[in-house]
């Protein structure tokens, strides 16, 4: 890897994706989806991504009708080996995004929900099932519970518990580690307005490493190995990052770990596509499998937090809490359709009554995708204190994660060939 | 040259194709011609066909799910009841919650 | 018949439709082979691809002239080059006699042909297919590869390189034909006008059926 990169500290992978010069026309159409334009090469001639601009995020990748970029990193023969190791509890940590394409590989129809199927070919695999949506549905616990405080120190003036410092509104969210890496190295005065909470990746290998380890595998920490199972490209960097060793830490302090040096939370990071190729390397067709349950209390989620794939899912699952625990009332409607669908700057502003405070409260919340085109105006009216928003939800990738980096490329194809073709059986 | 003295003698007879066979092929060509641009038109219009889909799969399974709160899931529950205690707590601070690095600065 | 007559073969629209054809093909082929290949540093690759767009226009250009400015040649032209008989198999049986004329020095016997021989049919029926797939697949290469979804342009990747191999590969036979038939090369080229004993050996019922003799 290039040694010269100046936005990546010791232990972080210092460019997740390249790009194959064999392959690359030159076209330019990864241009036209890098949100940081780390995207050099003139127009014919062969393409470089700069890592230090570049945030991993996958989209010149799943775009790019050559097939010219390309992961540097493959866990996939490790994973296997830990699979096939029974010392090992290999921890499989499913992103909601998953589900709805990882029947694609498998010749499923597109989108096809195969929860039960993914359990199942999952766990003939070897894998435990650590569900990402019960991590999201963790996450909005946290999150949520941040937003709320941040929001009632900027209305009401209320301190925090353990006298810690509050962030400032607008809180972002933090789940989306391309947005992250972005912050970080283009909009640093932003970074207190980011989240405290950890992607719900992250905090699942915590829990997996400690909670986890201790009272639902019932196994010595140091044997689990966690595999963050994502749509994500950018997730293989946010793993690698030194600071998510908080199990081993955690545990050390305790004296529950034998462990002398630190492990990482997350162990290893497979995109969707890694896992097709994982389990058919395995020889277990997915579309074959019968629908299983998860099998662990950590297969348990909400449909809040399954929403999490979506662009305005994070949003909407925050509201639907949100609501509930500052009115003390149930919903009218659980579905907010304002954070809904495919527009690149969404807005909702919710009004409720605070019951602690007995005061009306218009919570103003904007959701955003798509960053590369949408991203840059709302930031500099944060910047110049001219956004009307308390709390925003960021997703790097068009549509949200369904549409991440390490989704399986589909050929989208048009209307009438889609609706044709069927009729012309193959294979 | 004038018109009325070609140096040549003979040109194509430009009666060859009947006025059916000219209208056969011509439609042939054009219908040939249009038959991409419906495809090209087609593209472009459903190139987001795989996020609708995918996205209505989520909406899907958060319909058909049990319970759609966060804060009512029962292992979320038990998690803090058995092990953090409640969100913002120190051990949720110390797992659950992280900082970041402004990375346009030296980094270590 | 006089023994000098000629047959105005080529008419002026064609022959300035196939000069441009011609000059942007080449240029498209040349550029494209050391865009394929990746034959050159960074900066002339820029170059070859700015130029390889410019002729890529002009073709369409060229094309679209023709389709709108001389429909019906293009009518007749498709016409002749789609209606195959049996004389077409027979032709390339044996090769139209080229090989064993131009390596052997020996005269075979030829079916009688058209207008346009059966080689040439199956050459024009490429150009046709083919250039029209080069022109559509080009035009979403260059502009909208992000907009139509991975798989049309992914597609229209492959179809442009497979059309524009074969095309590329038949342009060796047709330039070396072209030049070796001198007189056909100075109609095409020159003022449009071949021999009448030429014509009617070469292409026998071009001249029996379709032919008309000026007062």
């Amino acid at each position: 890897m290039n040694q010269e990169t100046k936005t990546y500290r010791k232990g972080e992978i210092p460019g997740v994706i390249a790009i194959n010069a064999r392959e690359c026309k030159g076209c330019d159409a990864c241009k036209r989806f890098c949100p940081t334009g780390a995207i050099t090469g003139l127009f014919g001639a062969t393409h470089r991504v700069d890592a230090d601009l570049c945030i991993s995020c996958g989209q010149c990748l799943v775009n790019c009708p050559f097939g010219a970029p390309y992961e540097t990193v493959d866990p996939v023969d490790e994973v296997a080996a830990k699979l096939a190791d029974k010392s090992v509890t290999v921890v499989g940590i499913i992103a909601p995004a998953v589900r709805v394409a990882i029947g694609e590989p498998f010749g499923m129809p597109v989108g096809s929900l195969v929860t039960g199927k993914m359990y199942g070919a999952m766990r003939k695999a070897g894998f435990v099932i650590l569900d990402n949506n019960f991590a999201a549905d963790l996450t909005i616990m946290e999150e949520g519970t941040e937003f709320i405080q941040r929001a009632r120190h900027a209305l009401f003036g209320e301190k925090a518990e353990h006298g810690g410092e509050i962030g400032p509104l607008p809180q972002f969210t933090s789940c989306c580690p391309a947005w992250v890496r972005f912050v970080e190295t283009n909009y640093p005065a932003l970074i207190p307005n980011l989240s405290s909470a950890k992607s719900p990746q992250q905090m699942a290998g915590a829990v997996a490493k400690t909670y986890g380890a201790a009272q639902v595998f019932k196994v010595a920490p140091e044997s689990v190995y966690t595999v963050g199972i994502m749509p994500c490209t950018a997730k293989k960097f946010e793993a690698s990052r030194p600071e998510f060793q908080s199990a081993w830490h955690f545990m050390k302090e305790k004296g529950a770990t034998a462990a002398s040096k630190p492990y990482p939370d997350i162990d290893a990071v497979l995109t969707t596509r890694d896992l097709a190729r994982l389990l058919k390397k395995m020889k277990i067709n997915l579309a074959a499998e019968n629908e299983v349950e998860g099998g662990t209390l950590f297969a348990e989620y909400t449909g809040a937090g399954t929403i999490f794939g979506n662009t305005g899912g994070v949003m909407e699952a925050a509201l639907r809490t949100a609501w509930v625990v500052l009115t003390g009332t149930p919903l009218a409607r659980i579905e907010f359709q304002a954070v809904r669908g495919l527009k690149g700057v969404k807005s909702a502003a919710v009004t409720l009554r605070d019951q602690k405070y007995g005061k009306e409260v218009t919570v103003k919340v904007a959701v955003v995708h798509d960053i590369r085109a949408n991203i840059r105006p709302l930031l500099e009216d944060v910047i110049a204190g001219r956004s009307p928003y308390h709390f925003i939800e960021v997703m790097n990738c068009p549509g949200g994660c369904i549409n991440g980096g390490g989704q399986p490329v589909c050929d989208t194809g048009s209307s009438w060939i889609g609706r044709v073709l069927p009729s012309f059986a193959w294979s | 040259m004038s018109k009325n003295d070609p140096n040549h003698e003979y040109i194509e007879n430009p009666f060859i194709l009947s006025r059916r066979e000219f209208i056969a092929i011509g439609g042939i060509i054009v219908a040939l011609l249009a038959l991409p641009a419906v495809w090209v038109r087609s593209a472009l219009i459903n190139r987001n066909h795989h996020i609708q889909a995918r996205t209505r799969g989520l909406y899907k399974d958060d319909v058909t799910s049990k319970i759609r709160l966060s804060h009512e899931n029962p292992a979320v529950m038990k998690l803090y009841r058995d092990f953090a205690g409640k969100p913002l707590s120190p051990v949720s601070e110390e797992l659950l919650h992280t900082k970041y690095v402004n990375r346009t600065k030296a980094l270590a | 018949m006089t023994e000098s007559s000629f047959i105005l073969k080529h008419p002026l629209r064609v022959r300035v439709f196939h000069y441009i054809l011609a000059a942007s093909f080449l240029t498209l082929a040349v550029t494209g082979v050391m865009l394929y290949f990746k034959l050159l540093a960074e900066p002339a690759m820029n170059t070859a691809m700015q130029v390889h767009v410019v002729a890529g226009a002009v073709l369409t250009l060229d094309a679209l002239a023709f389709f709108f400015l001389a429909f019906d040649r293009l009518i007749l032209f498709t016409k002749r080059t789609f209606t195959f008989s049996g004389n077409d198999i027979q032709w390339f049986a044996v090769l139209g006699g080229y090989p064993q004329k131009i390596l052997l020095h020996k005269k075979v016997a030829v079916p009688p042909m058209g207008k346009y021989n059966a080689g040439q049919k199956l050459f024009g029926i490429c150009v046709l297919v083919g250039g029209t797939l080069l022109i559509l697949s080009g035009w979403v290469l260059w502009t909208i590869p992000h907009a139509v979804g991975h798989g049309a342009a992914s597609l229209a990747g492959s179809i442009h390189v497979v059309a524009s191999w074969v095309l590329i590969l038949f342009l060796f036979v047709h330039l070396f034909l072209g030049i070796y038939m001198w007189d056909d090369f100075k109609a095409m080229f020159g003022d449009g006008r071949i021999p009448y004993e030429d014509a009617a050996e070469k292409a026998p019922l071009w001249v029996k059926n379709d032919l008309r003799r000026l007062c």
